[in-house]
């Protein structure tokens, strides 16, 4: 629309110059979300070192950063393999219980009679000290993988299930009528429209569960573990408390938190692949 | 199933072979509650009705029951067809699929042949006017464009009988006229019948052959209104001075109720 100006001769000088959209400035990733993460670090760092200097704390009480620093490095070779290990038996557990609870809310949100039948029970499972579980296990599967991949299993199946289960019951109702005024079967309704809804959920669970499986593997290896080389972090994180190795110990805790972010990062990655055309939560935000 | 053109281009209904009939149709809840009492009506082939009530009336429960939802506790529906669609108050489209792939979802569901479901979904896609969107997702579109692939995906199937519930009721005031004409346009196009609920005294006078006015507490109908002007296959100018006198007849029969 053309904005007749004929008394302010100003103005043509104004319409000669085309006024182009200004560019959105997005905010960097690292300013967003690199530099707070790393400021924090850097207090938490610096009050870590005051608290070491000024109380004048031993080292097998609380190591410096320092002390850390060069357990670090010198231990990053001898944990290698036992986080190798660790992965092995949290990434399996994980994936058990992936399935396992998957297939139990698939059931419970099938047949009321089976929810109601087996939902206490994983609520039960749910409430069980892990740690005090674990023994009964090492007696019924011996001192092993096993024992560690299945406590791992143990404690990641409750969100799993309980999620996924959340999901498959919240489907839109209208929806659900559509699929049946529509004449399609109990297994069409399931897999066409009730899993594909709840995909948020079923990955929520998962995102939980992958790092209560980490969780899971070290309480195993607390109990269970195995010596002679092939043990995992708990192993290793017992050791080094035994012997009062506090800045090994430390190392060791943060190459368990490493096993733990990798899964948690290929299950988030997962997660924004599967979500990211359509759902909210994966959706890139405006600022 | 073929079907001849019972509404004349002038409007008028031939009434003698009804497309769905309530018979002293009930409906009382397991609390008690009595959503509708004895309901009678009937709905010629393609005939528009609109049903009319404040909330808790049983309009609803009515086009619930006339769709197979939901059963009455006593009289009779008799339906003449099996070709029926339903159309929500919100769009109800899968949020993961495309334009097209919910569109042709019913008919998919129903076991349509592949190529022809396409086909009547792209034709459907395109009576809407979302050609440019068959491959958009329901999130990268409108209200009104939702409710359009909403629309699209009732068609699909060439229904014969539309049960529809306050379908425009979310949008804004000037979305919701442009539906009102789509959905006109459309009934003119394809040959279905509809029951279409709504709590607009406008929106029911300007779509229906005939408007039921329903109050609540029990559910019941007040009185069943023949349209002075009713819509026409020829799409002849309607008598807007006594649409607007018969929306004013039931504004005060509302009020009464």
């Amino acid at each position: 629309m053309a904005i007749t100006t004929a008394n302010r001769p100003e103005a043509t000088q104004l319409e000669a110059t085309p006024v182009r959209p200004r560019r959105a400035k997005r905010p960097s990733f690292v300013r967003t979300s690199v530099l707070p993460a790393v400021g924090a670090a850097i207090i938490v760092i610096a009050l870590w070192q005051a608290v070491v200097s000024v109380f004048g704390m031993p080292t097998y009480l609380l190591p410096s950063p320092l002390d850390f620093v060069q357990a670090v490095g010198s231990e990053a070779g001898n944990l290698v393999q036992p986080s190798l290990v660790t992965m092995q038996e949290a990434y399996l557990g994980f994936a058990l219980a992936a399935v396992v609870g998957f297939l139990a809310a698939l059931l419970m949100a099938r047949w009321n009679l089976v929810e109601r039948g087996m939902y206490p029970y994983l609520v039960l499972l749910q409430t069980i000290p892990i740690i005090a579980v674990a023994p009964l296990f090492v007696v019924w599967f011996g001192s092993g993988i096993a024992t560690n991949v299945l406590v791992s299993a143990m404690i990641a199946v409750f969100p799993v299930a309980a999620n996924t289960l959340q999901g498959l019951k919240s489907t839109d109702r209208n929806l659900v009528q559509l699929y049946r005024m529509a004449g399609a079967p109990e297994r069409v309704q399931l897999f066409s429209l009730r899993v594909p809804a709840a995909l948020p959920q079923i990955l929520t669970g998962l995102r939980i569960a992958s790092g209560s499986s980490v969780i899971g593997a070290i309480v195993g290896e607390f109990v269970a573990g195995i010596g002679g080389g092939a043990g995992g972090l708990g192993y290793v994180i017992t050791l080094d408390a035994t012997q009062l190795r506090t800045p090994e110990l430390f190392a060791a805790v943060i190459a368990a938190s490493l096993v733990s972010l990798i899964i948690f990062g290929v299950v988030a990655l997962i997660e924004g692949q599967l979500l990211k055309r359509w759902h909210e939560s994966a959706l890139p935000t405006e600022e | 199933m073929t079907t001849t053109a019972p509404v004349g281009p002038s409007g008028t209904v031939d009434r003698t072979a009804p497309l769905i009939e309530f018979r002293g149709v009930e409906k009382t809840y397991s609390n008690g509650f009595q959503a509708v009492t004895p309901f009678d009506l009937d709905v010629a082939r393609g005939e528009i009705v609109s049903l009319v009530g404040p909330s808790g009336c049983g309009k609803t429960t009515i086009i619930r029951m006339a769709a197979g939802l939901s059963k009455a506790t006593s009289g009779e529906i008799v339906r003449r067809t099996d070709e029926l669609a339903y159309v929500f108050q919100d769009p109800t489209l899968l949020a993961w699929r495309s334009v097209r792939s919910n569109v042709e979802l019913v008919a998919k569901l129903k076991g349509v042949p592949k190529e022809q479901r396409r086909r009547a979904a792209a034709a459907a896609i395109q009576t809407v006017g979302l050609g440019a969107f068959e491959k958009a997702l329901p999130r990268q579109l409108s209200g009104g464009m939702k409710m359009r692939a909403s629309l699209a995906r009732a068609i699909t199937g060439a229904p014969e009988l539309m049960m529809m519930d306050e379908p425009f009721a979310a949008l804004d005031e000037f979305t919701r006229e442009n539906m009102q004409k789509e959905l006109l346009r459309l009934w003119r196009t394809n040959d279905f019948s509809a029951m279409f609920i709504t709590h607009s005294i406008p929106e029911a006078v300007a779509l229906g052959h005939r408007i039921v006015v329903m109050s609540a507490k029990p559910g019941r109908i007040d009185r069943v209104i023949d349209s002075p002007s009713p819509p026409t296959k020829d799409d002849a100018p309607r008598d807007t001075e006594a649409l607007a006198e018969t929306a004013r007849t039931i504004s005060v029969l509302l009020q009464e109720a």
